[in-house]
């Protein structure tokens, strides 16, 4: 009996973390003034209890040639799964935002390119699982070489 | 629809001393009452600032006058009371050193709060390069006026600034911690706000920018002809119950007699801007509709409650088709122009905007 209430409690945290992923959108979004001057929210879609995800964000980029990673505060909103990213990376280089997070068993991940004039809504990518290493260095590949044209 | 104010119970929130189901009930209030959530925020300001107060020694004049306010008990006590109760005495005495500061911290606060201060830049007639600058507090019923040659800065209390641009005239209406409103009577202004929504207000002459929370440009003729653009947050632009919901990266126009228009972004094709301008045309709508990116629902939402009921369902199907409609909004209810549907709708297409 005890094992059959396990097991329709997983089956019940998987089916509420099914389809996980981040939505992203820019400051008005999140309808929160404090976050007008974030670079960019996100809110967290298919978890059961929007506040029991668990999210981190790091900046990777490219500065003077050099590769770098910021980690960044990911600040949550009034509203429980929205969250806001600040810039608190350096203003030059080439940069991309790693957004991941947890739901349970279950993985999201995003790679949100940044422009001259904030984030890049439309190249924006979205997975079932953190970004891979090859995912963050294919995304900014076309950054780099476009700074360089 | 606001109920009773929470005044009284805003410092009792703060605190964590309300019981699950009164605070509920406030912050209810707080999320539909502007006046309330001014207030929790300036109770909010004043207990950190009293958090850190500094100590301060009580100056021997103070027992003259406590022990003058209290001559009965000072004939009754004798020296009894000031040897024996000497320890009460001192506490009592500090905690109205304490009060006394905190109330004079408020004051000067408050009144600072409340101090516009304008910066009026000019250039020299000799067109040198260093600006002429003369600064001067202002308060309800003043104007400020700048020329072709001039150009000033308005700090609003502690809430932000405002530019004002050249060949500018403006009048301070109001400049008290819950409200700070200006008329501007022609020119353009440049405001940069830093308070929670619905502290700051610019009326022209055909509609009122409420501020929601902001940075934002306003041009205006005397008649009321002109535009609003937002860089940051939103701002309520308002006539006679005629609502425009401008996010940043948005503008506005208004007219004379009219109110403020239909908002759109400032990316929008040409096409959409153009036949904005025009929308009594008839072929102005399809334009509309059929150049409309799913970033337009902006225009599209706003154009659904100035439509009649046959254009609501063409622009209800042309956002149904730009962008899939949430579970929770039914057709039904935005054809009836169903307020929470509306603004529900309105809440899951600023993910797009």
């Amino acid at each position: 009996m005890l094992r059959l209430g396990i097991a329709n409690l997983v089956v019940a945290m998987l089916a509420c973390a099914e389809g996980f992923t981040f939505v992203i959108g820019s400051p008005v979004a999140s309808q929160q003034f404090q976050f007008k001057a974030a670079t960019f929210v996100f809110r967290t879609e298919g978890c059961g209890d929007a506040g029991t995800a668990q999210v981190s964000a790091t900046a990777e980029g490219v500065l003077k040639g050099e590769r770098q990673s910021v980690v960044l505060k990911v600040m949550p909103g009034s509203k429980p799964g929205v969250y806001a990213v600040f810039q608190s990376w350096p203003a030059e280089g080439q940069w991309i935002v790693n957004l991941k997070g947890t739901c349970g068993n279950a993985h999201a991940g995003a790679i949100v390119p940044m422009g001259p004039k904030g984030f890049i809504r439309e190249s924006a990518k979205f997975f079932p699982h953190p970004a891979t290493e090859s995912e963050v260095e294919t995304a900014l590949k076309p950054l780099i070489t476009g700074a360089k044209k | 629809m606001f109920g009773r104010h929470i005044r009284h119970q805003v410092a009792g929130l703060l605190d964590g001393e309300l019981p699950l189901a009164e605070r509920k009930r406030i912050e209810d209030h707080l999320a539909v009452c502007g006046l309330c959530r001014a207030e929790r925020e300036q109770v909010r300001a004043g207990m950190s600032m009293l958090k850190h107060l500094p100590p301060a020694q009580a100056p021997d004049t103070i027992w003259n006058a406590i022990e003058a306010a209290w001559p009965e008990r000072q004939q009754r006590s004798g020296a009894w009371f000031r040897q024996g109760f000497r320890p009460w005495f001192l506490a009592y005495a500090a905690l109205v050193m304490v009060a006394a500061a905190g109330i004079a911290y408020w004051t000067r606060v408050h009144h600072h709060e409340r101090q516009w201060e304008v910066v009026k830049i000019q250039v020299s007639a000799g067109g040198d390069k260093e600006p002429i600058r003369k600064v001067a507090g202002v308060g309800p019923g003043d104007w400020i006026e700048t020329d072709a040659a001039s150009s000033a800065r308005i700090r609003v209390g502690q809430i932000g600034s405002v530019d004002v641009g050249p060949n500018a005239r403006l009048r301070v209406v109001a400049t008290s911690p819950l409200e700070h409103r200006l008329t501007l009577e022609r020119g353009e202004i440049h405001a940069k706000i830093s308070a929670p929504p619905k502290l700051f207000f610019v009326e022209t002459a055909s509609a009122t920018a409420e501020d929601l929370g902001c940075e934002y440009s306003l041009k205006t003729d005397v008649q009321g002809l002109g535009v609003l653009q937002v860089t940051l947050g939103w701002v309520s632009f308002q006539w006679k119950g005629i609502e425009s919901l401008v996010p940043a990266g948005a503008s506005c126009r208004t007219r004379p007699h009219a109110g403020p228009g239909v908002p759109y972004f400032d990316d929008a094709p040409e096409e959409l801007r153009n036949a904005l301008e025009n929308l009594s045309g008839e072929r102005s709508f399809d334009t509309i509709l059929r150049v409309a990116r799913v970033r337009d629902t902006l225009t599209l939402w706003h154009l659904l409650a100035r439509a009649g009921v046959s254009d609501r369902v063409r622009i209800y199907d042309r956002m149904a088709a730009l962008t899939p409609v949430p579970a929770d909004v039914s057709r039904e209810k935005v054809l009836e122009l169903d307020a929470k549907t509306l603004t529900r709708w309105k809440e899951a297409l600023a993910w797009t905007w």
